[in-house]
């Protein structure tokens, strides 16, 4: 009686959202970000370049590549510290030029030659204060860590078609557009969704099943609600409430709990500290009132016992 | 037993995509200091982690940012001021300064030395833009003529209606954008600020849009084109069009032999700033677009 009916709809295509996508890699045993899931694979992967009609059929004019933009994107370093060293390398140019030529190092302006020596130190001193402003808000460099757990992809069966596309959408362009790897939604008292990696059971090699009541009854998810509004963990190591989400693997960095009207939640587990932009949470904002409206619709199902 | 009427269900595994890069990390924490006296230095605070639950250490990234303080006035341009007034008095300089005959090399050297100083200065706001951590700027302005209008064919689902309604306010919400129109397999949705010509009565405008659109050969797209600094391409754009995206709504379909791309319809973003679309911007973008996407055996 515990798995209950499993209710096959159609198998939902992955098509590939974005060109890069890398093949499936086969399962492995083992803890550490594998890949073990345990449904039989469909005939042939997603190849994600094969075979497209290239260039379609579309005729109109197409964008010319920014060379400039690409440049400066790719050598970020480089181009930040470069007002710094030509508005330094000028400086001491102008008094090595003073001094060789045999005018006394004095400021004033009374010959044209002072005055030009005046205006080129204020230039070198404008990209020089420049180059400051632009290292002292160079970003800082996070690197992702590779959650530690099992991937998995478990969905109420019993939902309409629309709210489990609905759902899987989310999904996709969660994982797509943000460092999300693991998205459990809870509505209605009950686990709808869980996808993404997870914390590995200790018995099995499966995911862990979700506590709903533990969860119902923490502080994180009481808050969330109360405050009807999007919650950000931005380093989860440094919240005791850690414990709330045994579920999500232990090393995830960052966490947004995103309340779905009254009766739901989202969380969403990333694997960068910081790495939800607050462009992000704008938008996991937006698509989290989208889904309570969408599982609204929903009518009582009735719980698999 | 506790409700957790979940079973494993059967999907097709989903390949996680790699690592985007390409992101805009928050700012790191930096020290006020005193620059110059006439300017001051105004610490502005990026709260990358709004209210959490419970009492714990907030973080707090604050950006160093050197500002006159007059509300509107952009002071990221203000090496390219600097650098065309140096470089026009240093111009005046030499030519209304002293008589030629007394210009030494030295003051040439100078002079020249400050002309490359002052052109690099002007460069610098434009290379500075493309740096990462830049702030966008997120001013619409709206182009002159042009009306809001929120346009939706009537003979589709109520569904389709929801979700084109529903998808082109996040997106002229969330993005720099001030005209967004979908057309989807011959459903189409049009909101924002758009020049429709004034001579055709409301009821036509419909018709009017599709008739641009078809001239545009859009609806066979099947890659994103961004044009970060266009001139205006196409009629249906409005007027004060700076740079616009087009993203193709596809899906994968299975022939006999392998998987060709369909095209469903596009989403058409137009914006008033040059360079309004960030790759962030643009992979949610795409999120959105794939929410019209058909599947072929729903």
């Amino acid at each position: 009686m515990g798995a209950g009916t499993l209710i096959r709809p159609t198998p939902l295509k992955s098509s590939p959202l974005s060109q890069q996508r890398p093949p499936p890699r086969p399962p492995t045993p083992g803890y550490h970000s594998s890949n073990s899931i345990s449904i039989p694979r469909s005939s042939t992967p997603v190849k994600a370049s094969s075979s497209l009609n290239s260039q379609g059929d579309y005729r109109g004019p197409k964008p010319k590549r920014e060379w400039v933009a690409d440049w400066v994107s790719q050598n970020n370093d480089v181009v930040r510290s470069l007002p710094i060293y030509v508005g330094g390398l000028s400086l001491l140019a102008v008094l090595v030029n003073r001094t060789i030529s045999g005018i006394a190092p004095v400021a004033d302006a009374s010959s044209s030659q002072s005055r030009a020596d005046l205006l080129t130190l204020g230039l070198a001193v404008t990209n020089i204060l420049n180059g400051l402003v632009w290292l002292s808000i160079r970003p800082k460099s996070v690197s992702a860590v590779n959650p530690e757990g099992v991937e998995c992809q478990s969905i109420c069966p019993l939902l309409p078609d629309f709210i489990s596309s609905e759902l899987l959408w989310v999904w996709e362009s969660l994982s797509d557009a943000t460092c999300c790897r693991s998205l459990i939604i809870v509505y209605d008292k009950r686990v709808i969704l869980q996808i993404g990696f997870a914390t590995a059971s200790s018995n099995t090699d499966d995911a862990v099943v979700v506590d709903v009541d533990k969860l119902m009854k923490g502080s994180l998810y009481q808050g969330a609600l109360k405050s009807k509004s999007q919650s950000y963990l931005a380093n989860l190591s440094l919240y005791p409430a850690k414990s709330e989400l045994p579920f999500l693997p232990p090393n995830t960095q960052a966490v947004i709990l995103q309340p779905l009207g009254d009766k739901g939640l989202a969380i969403i587990g990333g694997d960068m500290i910081r790495g939800f932009t607050t462009s992000d949470q704008a938008w996991i904002t937006l698509v989290g009132e989208k889904l309570d409206a969408t599982l609204a619709k929903m009518n009582n199902i009735p719980v698999n016992a | 037993m506790s409700g957790t009427a979940l079973s494993p269900f059967p999907l097709i595994p989903l390949s996680f995509p790699p690592d985007i890069g390409n992101k805009s990390y928050p700012l790191t924490k930096f020290p006020t200091r005193k620059l110059k006296s006439l300017a001051k230095i105004s610490c502005s605070r990026s709260d990358n982690s709004s209210h959490s639950t419970s009492q714990q250490q907030q973080l707090n990234l604050s950006v160093l940012r050197f500002t006159f303080g007059i509300p509107g006035l952009d002071e990221s341009y203000l090496p390219r001021w600097i650098g065309y007034a140096f470089g026009s008095l240093l111009l005046l300089n030499h030519f209304g300064g002293s008589d030629f005959s007394a210009i030494t090399p030295a003051q040439l050297r100078t002079e020249v030395l400050g002309l490359s100083l002052a052109a690099f200065s002007i460069v610098l706001p434009y290379l500075g833009k493309f740096l990462k951590g830049a702030t966008p700027n997120n001013e619409k302005s709206i182009p002159e003529g042009a009306e809001p209008i929120f346009l939706m064919s009537q003979n589709i689902p109520d569904t389709l209606k929801g979700d084109l309604a529903w998808g082109t306010y996040v997106l002229l919400r969330n993005t720099n954008t001030i005209s967004v129109l979908i057309f989807i397999q011959d459903a189409l949705c049009v909101r924002g600020y758009w020049n429709t010509p004034k001579d055709i009565p409301k009821d036509q405008v419909h018709d009017w849009f599709e008739k641009e659109i078809n001239k545009t050969g859009l609806f066979d797209l099947r890659e994103t084109l961004y044009f970060p600094q266009a001139e205006e391409l196409w009629e249906i754009l409005p007027r004060g069009t700076c740079s616009f995206l087009i993203q193709p709504v596809l899906h994968t379909q299975n022939s006999s032999s392998d998987k060709t791309e369909m095209s469903d319809g596009f989403v058409l973003l137009a914006s008033s700033s040059t360079y309004a679309y960030s790759s962030k911007d643009r992979a949610w973008i795409r999120a959105v677009a794939n929410k019209f996407r058909v599947d072929a055996t729903a």
